[in-house]
């Protein structure tokens, strides 16, 4: 059981690209706009600061178990993530190809900050096409996949995206929440939020949390072939996707609930009680096959 | 003929029952309330007296630091301090407030800066920067404290003390204390009717204080594998397939630097894919080390023997008696003095890392406007030349060094280090600032922590220099430059010199030991965060708040 742990690879510590290379069927992937063909962001450039040939973003096509798949995957590790003009313009292309391509899904391996300050009105508009285009390719039948397991994890507007997906699959390692840990603790205080007990963070915006808490479908192991796996059995499943005005209600009906019951908590922790969870204070140390059964156990 | 000497041959035991009596005239007990103890300290320590304050860079008797510094400099002054490690604000108050004049210590850690200042306006003295075997040495030569102030876990009522896993020093300080007409004061953090056992007996220490706040206990050997960099990966490799494997090194000591902790990740997937499993690091001079914990899990490690130990491996330590030092009640015994010697004369290798280089080998840590000291590096990094029993490993070093007849072995000391350090400060120069750090203390010696002729071989991402094969100080100098990499010393190497070296096995590339830099990934490490470890650990690893991320 041990040797689990050898030569595992990280999705968290992957690149963009080599997280696509552990998801997608071995030498199917295709870039689009490979890096002789993409331009550095020119906002960047005007600001003396050193820019990427794919401006953070890689967009293609590819296959997964057989299946035609486009793909657009951030890199973290460039200005976090940040969605800037042409980043912004590459992942709206990719969904609009979507549309008149038809693939079996469209993949999106979050990993953003949200919007790339420097670039703020550009990019703000960005994200708004982004959102546009994903319901968009929605609305086509065309499942929009969501991979949370970066280091920025989803922040801002890709937090938005990210809840805007068909489904979301995440690692323990992914983080999803609207404002990051830094800006809630500029705004409110280190007394309502100490943005620097990473744990505490973790417990708020984690990927054990969000999928505690219903927010993302999938839990999986920070390691590729298990997010390929994931996205696997969501794709196997055929998954209709259009959401009816009835279940947006309910939707909007659980939120409000959801405030109700949990509004006063302070940590995860205090959530998770409230959810049930017999022993939260073990839920960290948890693996990805046990927070599952805890979890189908609490729906039961 | 001279008239026999007349004299009293019992001062020292005279001085000791003058103090016990100011104390017990004061109506002090062996057991001293905690807001007295400025009091007793002034009542038992006289001017000018040699004091031992115990702390390394673990555990630290804090509180009778603390309250030593609260003593009036008009009663307690031109104290001569002996101590292992400056290491909290208030060693260092008790100079800048004139209640001490002299030190002689081993390490400074944080407080260096403070203490190069003091220097600097001769408000201190400093007797010596020792190793930690030469301070302890002293303690029974010419350096032995009057007063003794240590650290333990907990007392009984009579007095016996139990430390607990960081036994580290204090066994050495009381020994050599208790027997020369000394006072020992422990403050310790509980009081216990029966302790789990005695590492201290009562007869050996006169007072016992219970601190308001726990001994402070420092993590200094947890490494977080996230850390750790994928050219630190490649050294490793390189250090493994280049030096473990080729001499055998069975038993060893490793530094505290991501790049060892780097080898101690690969020893379960790299070195095992490679066959070293019960060939390599079997037996260690070792703190408990996180970072260890794979390999121990995976069968690796037979026996480790430490200095002291590490926050949070209390209970993993427990539960592998099998490889740890441990008492009859199960915990962690651990003993600086026997550790130092048992990686001075019964390890075959040192590997650790440095800040600077020269060339000839000479590494310090030292930089200007700090004093840093020495630490046990120096014991373990040094060629022990009393050593005498034979080991695969020492016989081959001492061939390479001394041709197929020498009379002795040789121990490995390597030094591991990146060619630059951050703010891009190369690691290879041509004087170590430790001689304008000599000129500024005025000292008869530079502080050099690891000596160029000990110096076995020096492993940069560039390759491997192996300095026993070299034959003349101008081929030493090109196998270091060699392995420079585009540091200054390193582009002013020569290159048919460096060429010809490579040829001769001097100098090994990544390549030349089979080794593709381009396969140095993380990925191969046997855990990459610090819940890897406590997953390997089966949960028993505790790590400290701060190296957790949930």
């Amino acid at each position: 059981m041990k040797r689990d742990f050898n030569l595992r690879r990280s999705w968290f510590e992957a690149s963009a690209r080599a997280r696509l290379a552990g998801l997608l069927d071995a030498g199917s992937g295709k870039e689009l706009l490979p890096p002789a063909a993409a331009e550095p962001s020119p906002h960047l450039a005007a600001l003396g600061l050193p820019g990427a040939f794919d401006d953070g973003v890689v967009v293609g096509s590819g296959r997964l178990a057989g299946r035609p798949v486009l793909f657009a995957a951030q890199e973290g590790q460039f200005m976090g993530g940040g969605v800037g003009e042409i980043h912004g313009a590459k992942i709206v292309g990719l969904l609009r190809r979507a549309l008149r391509e038809g693939p079996d899904a469209v993949l999106l391996l979050l990993d953003s900050g949200g919007v790339r300050l420097h670039e703020a009105n550009a990019g703000l508009i960005a994200i708004s096409e982004i959102m546009r285009a994903v319901l968009a390719v929605r609305a086509a039948g065309i499942p929009v996949i969501g991979l949370i397991g970066g280091s920025c994890g989803a922040f801002g507007g890709m937090g938005i995206v990210a809840k805007l997906c068909s489904h979301l699959v995440i690692s323990e390692e992914g983080r999803l929440a609207l404002s990051g840990p830094e800006v809630i603790e500029t705004v409110a205080g280190v007394e309502e939020f100490d943005a620097r007990d990473r744990a505490l963070v973790w417990r708020v915006t984690g990927g054990k949390h969000r999928f505690l808490m219903g927010d993302c479908q999938a839990f999986v192991d920070d390691d590729p072939a298990a997010f390929r796996a994931a996205v696997e059995a969501l794709l196997a499943e055929s998954p209709v996707d259009v959401d009816e005005l009835a279940q947006l209600r309910r939707q909007q009906a659980a939120l409000t609930q959801r405030l109700a019951v949990f509004g006063q908590c302070r940590d995860g922790l205090e959530v998770w009680q409230a959810l049930g969870v017999a022993a939260p204070e073990n839920v960290p140390m948890l693996d990805a096959r046990a927070l599952v059964s805890l979890k189908e156990g609490l729906s039961a | 003929m001279n008239a026999p000497l007349s004299r009293n041959w019992d001062s020292l035991r005279q001085s000791r029952r003058d103090r016990l009596a100011r104390a017990a005239s004061q109506d002090f007990a062996r057991a001293v309330p905690a807001d007295r103890i400025v009091d007793l300290l002034e009542a038992v320590i006289l001017p000018g007296d040699r004091v031992c304050l115990e702390g390394n860079n673990q555990k630290q008797a804090d509180f009778l630091a603390e309250s030593l510094a609260d003593c009036d400099p008009a009663r307690l002054n031109n104290l001569q301090m002996v101590q292992s490690v400056l290491a909290l604000p208030s060693h260092v108050d008790l100079f800048e407030r004139g209640l001490a004049s002299r030190l002689d210590f081993s390490f400074s850690g944080p407080q260096g800066g403070r203490l190069a200042k003091l220097v600097q306006e001769r408000r201190i003295e400093i007797g010596a920067i020792h190793t930690y075997l030469e301070l302890f040495g002293r303690y029974f030569m010419d350096l032995t404290p009057n007063v003794a102030l240590i650290a333990a876990q907990a007392a009984d009522a009579e007095g016996n003390l139990y430390l607990g896993p960081n036994t580290e020093d204090t066994p050495a300080i009381v020994e050599a204390t208790a027997f020369k007409g000394g006072i020992v004061i422990a403050q310790v953090n509980e009081r216990l009717d029966k302790l789990p056992r005695v590492d201290i007996p009562a007869d050996w220490v006169d007072f016992t204080v219970q601190a308001p706040h726990p001994n402070y206990i420092e993590p200094l050997f947890t490494r977080d594998p996230a850390q750790i960099t994928e050219v630190q990966v490649l050294m490793a490799m390189m250090a493994i397939k280049g030096i473990y494997a080729e001499y055998g090194v069975t038993r060893l000591n490793h530094g505290i630097g991501f790049d060892t902790a780097a080898i101690e990740l690969l020893l379960p997937t790299y070195a095992a894919e490679l066959g070293l499993k019960g060939k390599i690091c079997t037996h260690w001079a070792l703190n408990p080390h996180p970072t260890l914990i794979p390999a121990i899990e995976s069968g690796f490690v037979e026996s480790v023997h430490s200095f002291g130990s590490e926050v949070g491996m209390e209970a993993y330590v427990a539960a592998r008696s099998d490889v740890f030092f441990t008492g009859a009640d199960g915990s962690m015994r651990s003993n600086r003095a026997f550790c130092q010697t048992a990686g001075l004369y019964a390890c075959d290798m040192f590997i650790g890392s440095t800040l600077q280089m020269d060339l000839a080998g000479n590494s310090s840590t030292a930089t200007l406007g700090r004093i840093a000291g020495f630490g046990g590096a120096p014991n373990m990094g040094s060629d022990p030349h009393g050593r005498r029993h034979v080991s695969p490993a020492w016989l081959k070093a001492g061939r390479e060094a001394g041709g197929a007849n020498a009379v002795r072995g040789r121990k490995l000391v390597v030094q591991m280090v990146e060619t630059f350090r951050e703010h891009m400060a190369p690691v290879f120069v041509e004087e170590l600032d430790a001689w304008k750090l000599q000129a500024a203390m005025g000292a008869e010696l530079p502080p050099i922590m690891i000596y160029g002729d000990d110096v076995s071989h020096v492993v940069t991402e560039e390759g491997i220099a192996n300095l026993l094969l070299c034959r003349t100080p101008e081929e030493r100098e090109q196998a270091i430059r060699g392995v420079a990499g585009y540091t200054a010393v390193g582009l002013g190497r020569d290159r048919r010199t460096v060429e010809n070296l490579r040829d001769r096995g001097i100098i090994r590339r990544p390549q030349d030991l089979g080794i593709d830099p381009r396969m140095a990934s993380r990925d191969l490490l046997a855990a990459r965060s610090v819940k890897d470890l406590v997953r390997w650990s089966d949960g028993l690893y505790a790590p400290p708040a701060r190296f957790r991320n949930w």
